[in-house]
């Protein structure tokens, strides 16, 4: 059984409504709930173009609801983070008085037994409404929506238009048998690699396969790399900012050519080099975390726990081919 | 083996601009889909299948978008098929519908492309969701560095490239990027990206789509007979190759090598630079333009560069590249491969406006993607046997 280990990915987006969608939202905000007319039958929620035809839909909109029926659902015992609420509930096909189809949404209805087709819905609206889907908190068992006291329903001062919406995943990604190896290795301050019994090319780090000759690499294919090798290209890169980016002056990645094999490390991290002295042919040696420093990445970067490379003091390789090695 | 021969009979593409706040995605695309289809004389349920192509999708943060956009397409019912070959992925796309009725499969397919970029950071996406991310820049500079020094190509070839795109983006109503007073000074003057790429040597981040009817033989004759000049797919070839091994050319992938002469072959070309009257080639950043040269075969190793020194490659030379402006002008990524493709059939149709290049008969549509690693590319005619 190999070992698992989590990755997590978010990253704010900004997603454009558009008329129709626009429209529904911003609805929500005055606690309507809009759908659209189509020929003689109305969609809620409204949608941009006839799901048959593909025709446009005129921006003909109808308030409907709040209340509806319950055509078919499904029982959620064990909510997550990402559900909408904290208790078990049901995610149920809601036909709004009114319209032709029906919408999904959450009911908060307590117990499994208390759900069943045909029984009545209406909206718990929430206090805070931004113009989503998630304006209405759930739908409840009765005729009569949750209204918070007081809240009048005005309408936003701005029609909605935009919708933010982070994204947030968690991955939980086994680590290979080569990674595990590669990153044992490292805690060694070796440099693992491996070369392929067919063409004989090394590859860097716990790669696991050739892909030139499409045979697994395993453990009998490991060999140890050299720990020094020349800058064979490089480029500085002037961050561009967004969540998440951890850079924010220049920085350079460069090309290191490990000493004595064809093997090129690419997008490597220099240390103690500024970034206006690099240049190809400066002679370096890897470096690795201390026991204290090495986190973790459960195999994720080729060459766990490799912090970079710093130069030996040695005379530059003026090699002419050097600079034109890039992979 | 029997191909029934496919046309273009039409092409529609939005404006490009770096947001469009006022549509939701499905409404982009549907803009570029209605324009294929006027231009076609087509309506919704005259298409059998479509097939969608997009980048990857942490651009916008949906997930497999084309599972929600069959009613925006017309699509209910109908085959529905999502290609994704990165930055080629444009290209495969139409490749892929093509083959639909190459292979007698369907008889009308529509192929659409896009991205919506301003929903989402391409830098974010491209490095996977990590800090420190190099994006695209980075990761080609290293390659552009030794393109320069194996050619010996003097630093201006990359300023030429751009403000070349840029002037011909000037004559493309529907490029993103316009910039009336682009010369050599502003380029060179322009900040340092990722070195040695300049910031007005790269591509712009935009929103937009573009879609493609493709029809059989009795549907092209159809539309030549009304007037409306066809372009006939004559070869298409997608090639790939690991992104990085010992021994790997970074600046001439083998792939890309094999890919052109598997096309050259299918149409009966063997001498591409007198062959072909004009070309649309993936140019992000601006190097790439010689690099592709030499690439396809269309110069020879090292003189790729000299093509464009000498004017060459401009829309009166005698082998004009990117006319539409190109990737420089307008990057909506997951598009932008079926976009050189368009231009490649707009050229042949005579349908290029501004930017037509006279007498093109013949015209080639290219797209690379990932670490210079897939290679998408095709060849249209303005018949079915354009060299006799």
């Amino acid at each position: 059984m190999p070992r698992l280990v989590e990755h997590r990915i978010q990253f704010p987006y900004k997603r454009s409504l558009g008329p129709v969608f626009g429209a529904f939202m911003t609805a929500l905000v005055e606690r309507k709930i809009l759908g659209i007319r189509n020929g003689n039958k109305v969609l809620a929620p409204p949608l941009e173009w006839d799901p048959q035809t593909g025709e446009e839909l005129a921006p003909d909109f109808v308030e409907v609801g709040p209340a509806g029926t319950v055509t078919n659902w499904t029982w959620v015992p064990e909510p997550t983070e990402q559900h909408p609420l904290d208790r078990s509930f049901a995610f149920a096909c809601i036909q709004l008085d009114g319209a032709h189809n029906s919408m999904i949404h959450a009911v908060d209805a307590g117990t499994m037994d208390a759900m069943s087709a045909g029984m009545r819905v209406a909206p718990r609206w929430r206090a805070e409404r931004i113009g989503k889907i998630n304006d209405i908190e759930c739908f409840v068992p009765g005729e009569d929506p949750e209204i918070p006291e007081g809240d009048t329903g005005e309408a936003p001062e701005e029609p909605v238009t935009m919708m933010e919406y982070f994204a947030s995943i968690t991955y939980r990604n086994p680590v290979s048998e080569n990674a595990e190896r590669a990153g044992a290795a490292g805690k060694e301050k070796r440099l693992l690699g491996q070369q392929c019994p067919v063409c004989a090319r090394i590859y860097a780090g716990g790669r696991g396969y050739c892909p030139i000759d499409a045979v697994e690499l395993t453990p009998e294919h490991d060999v140890d790399l050299p720990q020094r090798g020349v800058v064979s290209n490089y480029t500085i890169v002037t961050p561009v900012q967004y969540p998440g980016q951890t850079e924010t002056e220049a920085f350079a990645r460069v090309m290191i050519r490990l000493d004595g094999v064809d093997v090129v490390l690419g997008y490597q991290g220099l240390i103690d080099v500024p970034v206006a002295e690099i240049h190809p042919g400066i002679r370096v040696a890897a470096m690795w975390a201390s026991e204290a420093e090495r986190e973790d990445d459960g195999g994720r970067s080729m060459i766990s726990g490799l912090v970079g490379w710093i130069p030996t003091g040695e005379p530059d390789d003026t090699s002419p081919d050097l600079l034109n090695k890039v992979l | 083996m029997s191909f029934q021969p496919t046309a273009i009979v039409g092409i529609g593409q939005t404006h490009h601009t770096p947001r469009r706040r006022d549509v939701s995605f499905p409404g982009l695309i549907r803009e570029a889909a209605v324009r294929a289809l006027d231009d076609a004389q087509m309506t919704w349920s005259d298409i059998d299948a479509v097939v969608l192509g997009k980048a990857p999708d942490l651009f916008e943060g949906v997930m497999k978008p084309e599972l929600y956009m069959s009613d925006a397409l017309g699509a209910t019912g109908k085959p529905m098929f999502r290609v994704h070959t990165a930055g080629s992925v444009g290209g495969t796309t139409g490749i892929v519908a093509s083959h639909h009725v190459q292979a007698g499969v369907h008889t009308r397919v529509m192929a659409v492309a896009f991205e919506k970029q301003s929903e989402g950071n391409a830098q974010f996406a491209l490095g996977s969701g990590r800090g420190a991310s190099l994006g695209a820049g980075g990761a080609f500079a290293p390659f552009i560095r030794s393109y320069i020094n194996r050619s010996g190509a003097p630093e201006h070839i990359g300023w030429q490239v751009a403000v070349k795109d840029r002037q011909n983006a000037l004559k493309n109503e529907y490029a993103h990027l316009k910039i009336a007073d682009i010369s050599i000074e502003k380029v060179r003057e322009s900040p340092m990206m990722w070195e040695p790429i300049r910031y007005l040597e790269s591509c712009p981040s935009s929103d937009g789509a573009c879609a493609v009817i493709f029809t059989d033989e009795d549907g092209g004759n159809a539309a030549a007979s009304d007037g409306r000049q066809p372009a006939w797919v004559l070869g298409t070839a997608v090639r790939s190759e690991p992104g990085s091994f010992p021994g790997r050319d970074a600046v001439r992938p083998q792939g890309a090598i094999d890919c052109a002469w598997d096309l050259y072959g299918q149409v009966g070309i063997t001498n591409p630079r007198e062959q072909i009257d004009m070309a649309e080639l993936y140019v992000p950043f601006s190097w790439f333009e010689p690099i592709w040269l030499e690439g396809h075969d269309i110069a020879e190793v090292g003189e790729g560069w000299k093509m464009v020194d000498s004017g060459e490659t401009e829309i009166g030379g005698a082998f004009p590249v990117n006319c539409s402006g190109g990737v420089l002008s307008s990057n909506p990524i997951g598009a932008s491969g079926l976009l050189r493709f368009a231009e490649a059939a707009l050229q042949v149709r005579g349908m290029a406006g501004e930017h037509q290049v006279d007498g093109a008969n013949v015209a080639l549509g290219q797209a690379y993607g990932a670490n210079m690693q897939y290679f998408a590319m095709w060849i249209v005619a303005n018949s079915l046997d354009p060299f006799g």
